[in-house]
C-alpha cells in the first residue's frame, strides 16, 4: 500500500511540476522573422519606392482613358471604360499610406522632423491620387486599426487635408530634425530644400484642380508655384534599379515575350505624327517604339489590334525609350507640369505670362526626354505651336500638357477637368453602353472594399464626378 | 489548476485490494482448434483476480491457483474458455477461433490496442495486405476507397506527387488551414505536410510518402472527435494510426518482393484533328495559333508535307516504376526484431519527371523481465526526384501547333528548336527542380509493469528531416538566334530543416472489480515541439552560361523563415467494461500551446462514449450473431500557427534596392485575445452481424460543429491591415457512413469476401463574422474573364465555385445560384449573352464517396478488385477553357457552321437569327472577328465548371500462391506471383484528363481547380514475393 500512495504523490507532483515551468516553456511566440518595430529609414525606403510604384499603377489604370495606350484586344474592359475592380492598386495605395502613417507617428515621437515632413508630403501625394480616382475614401478612421470597417470621408474635405498635410510638411522640413534623411529617400536623397519645392509644386497642382469649382483661386496657385520647382533638375522622380526594373520597362519586356501590353493608342500617335495638329513632334520616336517597317501606327481604343499580328506591326512601349527603359525614372512631379499649371492659372490673369509658361513647359519636357535643342527650336518655332499670345487658347495648354504627362495619372485629372475636350478625341469603340455615350468620370470602388466594408462604400456610378469635376 | 483536483478525485476512486496466498500449481498446453498447433501468448488469468500468465512459444504455461478458482484462457481472435480448478495437475485447452472478434483488435491512441467491440465510436482498419495490394507508393493513396467517410484524392499523376486525405469533411473556414488528419506511427505523430514549389506547380510530395508502405502492418482511421480526443489539438481533423511490422518470436523469416510497373495516361480529352496552324482559317507555319487555321486538306494543298501530329501522346512516354523490398525478422521469447530495406525508382509519363525512395527500417523489442519491456524503431529515408513544371509543360503543349513535331526539340548546339513557341519538352528537360529529403523517424518505448494492475509507459519519438531543393532555369547560352527559356536564368537553392520531438508518459491502471466489472484508467502527459527553418537563396543572371552556381550569378536575393511551436498536454482516460456488454469511456484533456497568447493558451476538453452489445442481453434468432449500438459526445480544442499575434513589420523581398532595405507594416494583424477553436461532435452508430458473421452492417451518423474558428478575416486595407486573425465563424459537417460486409461463399477451396462502404457528407458555413460577406479559398485563371473563384458564404456549403455564366431569361436577381433550367438570353448579335456577375456554378466537395472491394480465393489463386467512386462534385476544368480558346477541343469542329442559338431574345421571343461560328468574314458577309469560341464560349465559366464524379477501378489483382507440392522442391517457404492494374476510369461524365487532379497540392483547400495538372495515369504491375 505504501508504494501505491507514493505513486499517487509522484504522479501528482510530476503533473504539478510540469505546469509550473510551462509558461516559460511556452513563451516562444515572438516572431523571429518579422520585427515588431521598423526603423525610420526602412519606412522611408518603402514609402518613396512604393509612391513611385503607385504612380505607375494608377498610370497603368488611366492610360487607356486618356488614350495614351490602347488594348491590343478588342473591347478590353479598361479600354471601353467598363467598371473594373482595382483591388490591387487600392490595396497598394492604402499599404503605403499605412507605412507613411507609421513613419509620421514614429518621427513625431523621435523629433525626426524631416522624416515627418517628407511623410506628410508623401501622404498628401498618395491621398490625393486616391481621391482623384475614387472620390470619397477612408482616411480619418484608417491606418491605425481603430475599426475593421473605416468610414468614407468626403472628397472635398480630404482635399483640405491634403493641403494641410503639405503645409505641415513644409513647416517640418523647415525645422531642425533629430535624424537627417539620407539615401533611404529614393526621391531626393534627403535634400529638404527639394522636398519643400516639391511640396509647393504639389500645392499648386491640387489648388489648380479646383478650376471648375467656386473655390478656384488662381492667385493662390501662382503663389504656391513661385516657391516650387525652378528647373528640370528639381523634378520629383524615382530612378529604377538594376535589381528592379522600371514597371513600364517590364510592360515592354513582357510585351516582347508576347504577354501583350503597352500598345500605343492611335489617338496619341496621330496627335504627335502631324495627323491631328499638322506638326510632327520630335518626342514621338523617343517615347514610343516603331513598327518593323519603321512606322508609327497606333491602335484604336476599344477596337483591338484586329488582324495585326502580336508583334512588329504596331507601336508599343519599348525598352530604350525615355519612359520605358529598365532604369527609367517614374515621375511624381515635374518642372514641365508646373509650367503648364502656371500657364493655366495665369491664363485669365496675365495671358502673356501664361503663354511664356506654356512654351517653357514644352521646352522643359522636350529637354527632359532628350530632344536635341535644334529640334526643340524647330518644333516651338512652328506656328501650330507658337501661335502667339493672341491666338493662344486654353486648349493649347491642355494639349501640350497631355503630351508632357505621358503615362502619368495626373493626365486623367486634366482630361476630366477639360471634359476630354482634346482635338479629335473620340469615344472608344465598343464603349460601355451604361455610360450613355459619355467618358468615364471615376473608378468603381474595388470588389475587395465592397465585400469587406460594404456598408460604408458609397453608391456611385462611373459618371458621378469627383467634387472638383462637378 | 482545477485539473489537479480532478485527477486526485479520479485516483481516489481507484482502490486496490491486496492479494491472497495459499496456492497450488497447475500447468498445461494450449492449442488452436483449427490446426492443433500450439498457441503462444495466450492469457491465462485467474478469474476475479489480477493474477495471470501467458503461454510460451510452445503453448505451455504454469500458474499458481487455489482450489475453486476459475482459469480464464483468452487470446485475440479466439473464443475465451474458462476451466474451474478442481485440483487437476494439468489443464490442456484447445481454443476455438472466435469469428466475432476476429481482426477486431484495433490500435487507438498511443499504440494502445483495444477491442473494437468496446469502442463507442467508429474506427476502420486497413491491413497490410490491403495496403500492399493497392500497389500505391504513397500510403495516403493506399487508403483510397477503403474506409467510409475518408476522402483521398491524388493531386495528379506525377511520381511522388502528393495525395490529400480528408475525414468527414472540412472543419476550418481558414483557406490556409490544413484539414488533413494527424499521422501517427507506432504511437508517435509524424509530419505529413506538403511544401509546394513557389512559382509554377511541380507536384511535390506529402511527407507521409517517405514511409515505405511495405513496412506497414496496419492503418487505423480514427474519424471522430471522440476517437482523437486523446491526441489533442493536432488530431482535430482525425488521425491515421499506423502500426509498423514487428518481428515475431520463432524462426527467422526473410521476405523479398520485387515489382515492376508501367504507367500511361488513363483518359484523354476529346481533341479535334482537322484544323491546323493559323488564325481566321489562314494557314501560317509560324503562327502563334496552333489550331485556328484551315483544315488539313487545305493546308496540304499549300504544303503536302505538313502532318497533324498527335502531340499529346508524342510528348509523353510510358512511366516505369521498379520497387524492391527485402525484410528480415524473427526473434526469441525475450527479443524480437524486424529489419527492412526498400528501393523504389519511378519515372513519370512527362519526360524527365522522376522520383525515388530508399528506405531502411529497424525495429526491435526486448523483454528484460516480466516487469520491463523496451522497444525501439528507427526508419531512415532518402526520397526525392526531378519535378517537372507540369502546369507549364501542359500549357506549352496547348500552344504547340500539332503541325510541328514536338519531340524534335533541340538543336545540335543545345539551343531550343522551335518554330516560335516554347517547346514543352525542352523546358521540362532544362528547367529543373530537384529535391532530396533525408529523413529519420524513430521512437523508443519503455514499459514498466511493477504490478499486474499497473503499467508505466514512456514513449519518445522524433521526426527529423532536411529537404534540399535546387531549381535551375538556364539563361541564354550565348548562341546567336537562340530562343532562351529565360532572358536572365536563375538558380534557387532551398534548404528546409524540420524537427519534431514528441514525449509521452502515461500510467495505466487496470482492475477487475468483480467477474463482470472491470476498469482501465490511463493518465498521462505529452509534449510536442516542432522546430522548422527554411532558407532560400536565388541568383539571377549567370555570368557563364550553363555554370549554375549562386556564386556566379550577378543578382542575389534571399529569405529566411524560422518557426517554433510547442504543445503540452495532460490527459485522463477511463474505460469501464461491464460484462463485455456495456462499455463506457470518459476522457479529459488539457492542452497548453505556445501559439496563443499566454492566458488564453490553456484549454480543456472532455469526451464520453458508450457502447452497448445488446445481443449479450436479449434472446435473438440464430441468424442474428451480434449487435451493438454506440454513441459519443466529444470536444476537441485547436490552436493555431506560430507568430500570428499582434502587429509586425516585414521587408518585402524586392529589397535590398540600391543598398537600402525597406520596411512595410505586415498586412496581417493577430487578435491579442486570440483563443482556441472548439469542435464539438456527436456520433451514433450500430454494428450488426448475421449468419455467423457472414454478413455485417455498420451505420454511423455524425455531426460536428467547429466554433470560434481562428480565421484570417479579410478586412478593408484602409484599416491598416488586410487580414485580421481572430476568432470568428462556425462550420458544420454532418453525415452518414455505411459499411456492408459479407462472405457470400465460404467453401474449403473457394471463398468470396465483399465489402462496401459509402459516406454522405453535408457541410454548411454557419457564420463568418459580422460585416464580412465572404472568404476566398482560391481562384483560377480562365480566358476572357472566365476566371473562377471558390468562396465561402454564410449559410452555404464549403467549396462553391463562382464564375460567369450565360444570361438567363427570368432569372431571380437575388439568387446567387445559376438556374441552368432557364432559357439563355440571345443578344442582338445572335450570340448568347454573357452574365458577368459571379454566380454559383457548382460545388467542389463530393456529397457521396465510397468503395467496393471483392476478394476471391480459390486454392492457390486469389483475385480481388477495389472500386471507388465519388458523386455530387464539380470542378473547374481549366484544360477545357484553354482547349476552347485555342480551337483544340473536339467540339470546336463546328467552327465553320452557321447555326441558330437556342434561347430567347431580351423580350422573351425565341431567337431565330442564324450566325456563323467561325473567325473573320462569314458566308453571310458579316465580320465575326475572333469567332464564337474566342469571343463568347471561352469567356463563360459555366462552360468549364463540370461534373467531376467518377467510378474507378482503383485496383484489380490476380495472384497465385505456390502450393506446398511445388514449394517442397523450391528453397522457399512461400512464393507468390501477381499481376495488378490500377486507377482505371470506369465511368466519368468529365471530358478531360483524369478528373482526380488539382493544382494546389495536398496542403491546399482549393481542390476543385484542376489547373493544367499532371495527367492521371493507370498502371500495370507484375510482382513476385518470396519468403524464406
Amino acid at each position: 500500500m505504501k508504494f501505491k500512495i507514493n505513486l499517487y504523490k509522484y504522479v501528482i507532483l510530476a503533473v504539478v511540476f510540469a505546469f509550473a515551468g510551462c509558461d516559460d516553456y511556452l513563451d516562444i511566440n515572438e516572431n523571429p522573422n518579422n520585427p515588431s518595430e521598423a526603423p525610420l529609414a526602412g519606412l522611408m525606403v518603402n514609402s518613396t519606392y512604393e509612391s513611385a510604384q503607385n504612380t505607375f499603377r494608377m498610370g497603368d489604370i488611366t492610360t487607356n482613358y486618356v488614350q495614351y495606350l490602347a488594348s491590343p484586344n478588342e473591347a478590353s474592359s479598361s479600354d471601353i471604360m467598363d467598371p473594373v475592380s482595382y483591388s490591387g492598386t487600392w490595396g497598394s495605395l492604402y499599404n503605403v499610406m499605412t507605412d507613411i502613417n507609421d513613419m509620421i507617428l514614429k518621427a513625431k515621437d523621435e523629433g525626426a522632423n524631416h522624416y515627418e515632413g517628407i511623410g506628410q508630403i508623401l501622404m498628401a501625394y498618395n491621398l490625393a491620387m486616391t481621391v482623384d480616382a475614387w472620390g470619397d475614401v477612408p482616411y480619418s478612421e484608417g491606418f491605425n486599426f481603430v475599426t475593421v470597417t473605416p468610414a468614407f470621408d468626403d472628397d472635398a474635405q480630404l482635399y483640405t487635408e491634403v493641403l494641410n498635410l503639405l503645409d505641415q510638411g513644409i513647416a517640418n522640413l523647415s525645422a531642425e530634425t533629430s535624424t537627417s534623411v539620407g539615401n533611404d529617400d529614393f526621391v531626393y536623397n534627403g535634400n529638404s530644400d527639394n522636398w519643400i519645392k516639391f511640396a509647393y509644386m504639389l500645392k499648386a497642382r491640387y489648388l489648380n484642380h479646383y478650376s471648375e469649382t467656386a473655390n478656384y483661386d488662381p492667385v493662390a496657385v501662382l503663389a504656391a508655384l513661385d516657391m516650387g520647382f525652378e528647373n528640370n533638375e528639381d523634378d520629383a522622380q524615382v530612378e529604377y534599379f538594376e535589381e528592379q526594373f522600371n514597371p513600364w520597362a517590364n510592360v515592354a519586356i513582357r510585351n516582347a515575350d508576347l504577354v501583350l501590353g503597352g500598345w500605343i493608342s492611335e489617338q496619341f500617335i496621330q496627335a504627335l505624327d502631324g495627323t491631328t495638329f499638322g506638326v510632327e513632334d520630335p518626342r514621338l520616336p523617343l517615347i514610343v517604339g516603331a513598327t518593323d517597317d519603321g512606322e508609327y501606327i497606333g491602335v484604336e481604343n476599344g477596337a483591338g489590334r484586329g488582324n495585326a499580328p502580336e508583334q512588329g506591326a504596331r507601336s508599343t512601349l519599348e525598352t530604350g525609350d525615355f519612359y520605358s527603359s529598365e532604369q527609367s525614372p517614374i515621375l511624381l512631379g515635374t518642372y514641365a507640369e508646373q509650367k503648364f499649371i502656371e500657364a493655366e492659372a495665369a491664363f485669365g490673369i496675365d495671358k502673356s505670362r501664361s503663354y511664356e509658361a506654356y512654351l517653357e513647359g514644352i521646352r522643359a519636357h522636350m529637354m527632359k526626354v532628350g530632344v536635341a535643342s535644334s529640334e526643340i527650336d524647330a518644333y516651338i518655332g512652328n506656328a501650330e505651336v507658337s501661335m502667339g499670345v493672341d491666338n493662344f487658347t486654353i486648349d493649347d495648354i491642355f494639349k501640350e500638357k497631355w503630351v508632357a504627362l505621358f503615362l502619368q495619372p495626373e493626365a486623367w485629372v486634366d482630361a476630366r477637368r477639360f471634359d476630354y475636350n482634346y482635338e479629335n478625341f473620340d469615344l472608344p469603340k465598343n464603349i460601355n453602353p451604361d455610360l450613355n455615350g459619355m467618358f468615364i468620370r471615376r473608378l468603381a470602388y474595388p470588389d475587395s472594399e465592397v465585400s469587406r466594408n460594404g456598408s460604408n462604400v458609397p453608391d456611385v456610378s462611373l459618371l458621378d464626378p469627383i467634387f472638383w469635376d462637378e | 489548476m482545477e485539473l489537479k483536483n480532478y485527477l486526485i478525485v479520479i485516483l481516489a476512486v481507484f482502490q486496490f485490494t491486496t492479494l491472497l496466498a495459499q496456492q497450488n500449481t497447475v500447468e498445461g498446453f494450449v492449442t488452436g482448434a483449427e490446426n492443433n498447433e500450439p498457441l503462444s501468448g495466450v492469457n491465462v488469468i485467474i478469474q476475479g483476480t489480477s493474477r495471470g500468465t501467458i503461454t510460451d512459444l510452445d503453448g505451455n504455461y504454469q500458474i499458481d491457483v487455489v482450489l475453486g478458482e476459475i482459469l480464464v484462457f483468452s487470446s485475440v481472435g479466439f473464443e475465451t474458455q474458462t476451466v474451474p480448478f478442481t485440483g487437476q495437475s494439468t489443464i490442456n485447452v484447445t481454443l476455438v477461433e472466435d469469428l466475432e472478434s476476429l481482426d477486431e483488435v484495433v490500435v487507438t491512441s498511443f499504440g494502445i490496442e483495444q477491442e473494437k467491440k468496446s469502442l463507442g465510436y467508429a474506427v476502420q482498419e486497413v491491413g497490410a495486405e490491403e495496403i500492399s495490394q493497392t500497389k500505391q507508393q504513397n500510403l495516403v493513396s493506399a487508403l483510397q476507397g477503403q474506409a467510409a467517410g475518408v476522402q483521398v484524392t491524388n493531386s495528379g499523376g506525377a511520381p511522388g506527387m502528393s495525395a490529400r486525405i480528408i475525414i468527414r469533411g472540412i472543419n476550418s473556414l481558414d483557406p490556409g488551414a490544413d484539414n488533413q488528419p494527424l499521422f501517427v506511427i507506432d504511437g508517435v505523430p509524424i509530419d505529413n505536410s506538403t511544401i509546394e514549389s513557389g512559382g509554377t506547380p511541380r507536384g511535390l510530395s506529402n511527407r507521409a510518402a517517405d514511409i515505405n508502405p511495405n513496412d506497414i502492418e496496419s492503418m487505423n482511421i480514427l474519424k471522430g472527435a471522440a476517437a482523437t480526443a486523446l491526441y489533442g489539438v493536432r488530431a482535430a481533423n482525425g488521425a491515421v494510426i499506423i502500426t509498423t511490422k514487428k518481428g515475431k518470436a520463432g524462426k527467422v523469416r526473410i521476405n523479398f518482393n520485387t515489382s515492376v510497373g508501367f504507367d500511361d495516361i488513363n483518359q484523354f480529352p476529346e481533341f479535334q484533328e482537322t484544323y491546323g496552324q493559323g488564325f481566321s482559317g489562314v494557314y501560317n507555319p509560324d503562327s502563334f495559333w496552333p489550331n485556328w487555321g484551315p483544315s488539313m486538306e487545305d493546308i496540304n494543298a499549300i504544303d503536302p508535307n505538313v502532318r497533324f501530329n498527335d502531340i499529346w501522346s508524342d510528348a509523353m512516354r510510358t512511366g516505369v516504376q521498379i520497387d524492391n523490398n527485402l525484410s528480415i525478422s524473427g526473434g526469441s521469447e525475450n527479443a524480437t526484431f524486424y529489419g527492412s530495406i526498400g528501393k523504389l525508382d519511378q519515372e513519370g509519363i512527362i519526360p524527365f519527371s522522376d522520383w525515388g525512395r530508399t528506405s531502411a527500417k529497424l525495429s526491435g523489442e526486448v523483454i528484460f523481465s516480466e516487469k520491463f519491456k523496451f522497444s525501439g524503431n528507427i526508419n531512415y529515408t532518402v526520397s526525392g526526384g526531378n519535378r517537372v513544371p507540369h502546369d507549364r509543360f501542359m500549357e506549352r503543349l496547348v500552344y504547340w501547333a500539332p503541325n510541328h513535331d514536338v519531340e524534335d526539340y533541340i538543336n545540335p548546339d543545345g539551343t531550343m528548336k522551335t518554330y516560335q513557341n516554347t517547346n514543352p519538352i525542352y523546358d521540362a528537360r532544362f528547367s529543373t527542380y530537384e529535391d532530396e529529403v533525408n529523413r529519420t523517424v524513430g521512437n523508443l518505448r519503455f514499459t514498466y509493469s511493477p504490478a499486474e494492475w499497473l503499467d508505466l509507459t514512456y514513449l519518445v519519438g522524433t521526426d527529423f528531416y532536411s529537404d534540399r531543393r535546387t531549381e535551375i532555369t538556364p539563361g541564354p547560352l550565348g548562341i546567336d538566334g537562340e530562343n532562351p527559356l529565360s532572358s536572365t536564368g536563375f538558380i534557387t537553392e532551398t534548404r528546409i530543416n524540420s524537427r519534431d520531438l514528441n514525449s509521452n508518459f502515461f500510467v495505466t491502471l487496470k482492475r477487475d472489480w468483480t467477474e463482470k466489472w472491470n476498469t482501465t484508467l490511463r493518465i498521462g502527459n505529452d509534449v510536442f515541439e516542432r522546430d522548422y527553418e527554411r532558407v532560400d537563396a536565388t541568383g539571377q543572371n549567370f555570368v557563364i552560361p550553363k555554370f549554375y552556381d549562386l556564386s556566379y550569378a550577378s543578382q542575389i536575393s534571399n529569405s529566411q523563415d524560422k518557426r517554433k511551436r510547442r504543445l503540452v498536454g495532460v490527459y485522463g482516460d477511463l474505460m469501464i467494461n461491464y460484462d463485455e456488454t456495456v462499455f463506457l469511456n470518459v476522457t479529459a484533456r488539457n492542452d497548453w500551446t505556445s501559439t496563443l497568447p499566454i492566458g488564453n493558451n490553456s484549454f480543456f476538453y472532455p469526451s464520453v462514449n458508450l457502447g452497448y452489445v445488446f445481443t449479450e442481453n436479449f434472446e435473438q434468432p440464430d441468424w442474428f450473431t451480434f449487435g451493438k449500438v454506440r454513441g459519443s459526445w466529444a470536444q476537441v480544442g485547436k490552436d493555431t500557427d506560430p507568430y500570428l499575434i499582434g502587429q509586425t513589420y516585414a521587408s518585402p523581398n524586392i529589397y535590398p534596392l540600391g543598398g537600402q532595405v525597406g520596411f512595410t507594416r505586415f498586412s496581417q494583424f493577430g487578435d491579442l485575445e486570440l483563443k482556441p477553436e472548439k469542435t464539438t461532435a456527436i456520433e451514433f452508430g450500430t454494428d450488426l452481424r448475421f449468419f455467423e458473421n457472414r454478413l455485417g452492417v455498420d451505420v454511423t451518423w455524425y455531426k460536428s460543429n467547429s466554433k470560434d474558428q481562428i480565421i484570417p478575416v479579410p478586412v478593408s486595407t484602409s484599416a491598416g491591415f488586410s487580414t485580421f486573425v481572430t476568432n470568428a465563424g462556425e462550420i458544420e459537417n454532418q453525415g452518414w457512413e455505411f459499411i456492408l460486409r459479407g462472405t457470400p461463399i465460404k467453401e474449403e477451396n473457394f471463398r468470396w469476401d465483399v465489402s462496401f462502404n459509402a459516406a454522405y457528407n453535408q457541410n454548411e458555413v454557419k457564420s463568418i463574422k459580422e460585416g464580412i460577406e465572404e472568404i476566398v479559398v482560391g481562384s483560377q485563371f480562365g480566358y476572357g474573364g472566365s476566371s473562377v473563384t471558390i468562396k465561402l458564404l454564410e449559410g452555404e456549403p464549403y467549396g462553391n465555385i463562382f464564375g460567369t455564366s450565360y444570361a438567363r431569361s427570368g432569372a431571380d436577381a437575388n439568387s446567387i445560384y445559376l438556374n441552368e433550367g432557364l432559357p439563355i438570353i440571345i443578344g442582338e448579335n445572335g450570340f448568347p449573352s454573357r452574365n458577368s456577375s459571379q454566380l454559383v456554378l457548382g460545388n467542389t466537395t463530393p456529397k457521396w464517396i465510397g468503395g467496393l472491394k471483392n476478394d476471391f480465393a480459390y486454392k492457390g489463386f486469389d483475385f480481388s478488385f477495389l472500386i471507388d467512386f465519388r458523386a455530387g462534385v464539380d470542378q473547374y476544368n481549366q484544360y477545357d477553357n484553354f482547349f476552347s480558346a485555342f480551337g483544340i477541343a473536339e467540339y470546336t469542329l463546328n467552327r465553320n457552321e452557321t447555326i441558330v442559338f437556342d434561347g430567347v431574345l431580351a423580350d422573351g421571343s425565341p431567337n431565330t437569327q442564324p450566325v456563323w461560328l467561325g473567325q473573320g468574314e462569314g458566308p453571310d458577309g458579316r465580320d465575326y472577328g475572333a469567332g464564337f469560341y474566342r469571343n463568347t464560349y471561352r469567356t463563360v465559366s459555366e462552360n468549364f465548371v463540370q461534373d467531376a464524379a467518377f467510378i474507378k477501378l482503383r485496383n484489380i489483382t490476380l495472384g497465385y500462391n505456390f502450393q506446398e507440392n511445388i514449394l517442397d522442391v523450391l528453397p522457399f517457404n512461400s512464393a507468390r506471383l501477381s499481376v495488378a492494374a490500377n486507377n482505371i476510369i470506369l465511368y466519368t461524365p468529365w471530358d478531360g484528363f483524369d478528373p482526380e487532379s488539382f493544382s494546389s497540392g495536398a496542403g491546399g483547400n482549393a481542390t476543385g481547380l484542376t489547373g493544367l495538372g499532371y495527367p492521371g495515369v493507370r498502371s500495370l504491375f507484375f510482382t513476385l514475393n518470396l519468403g524464406l
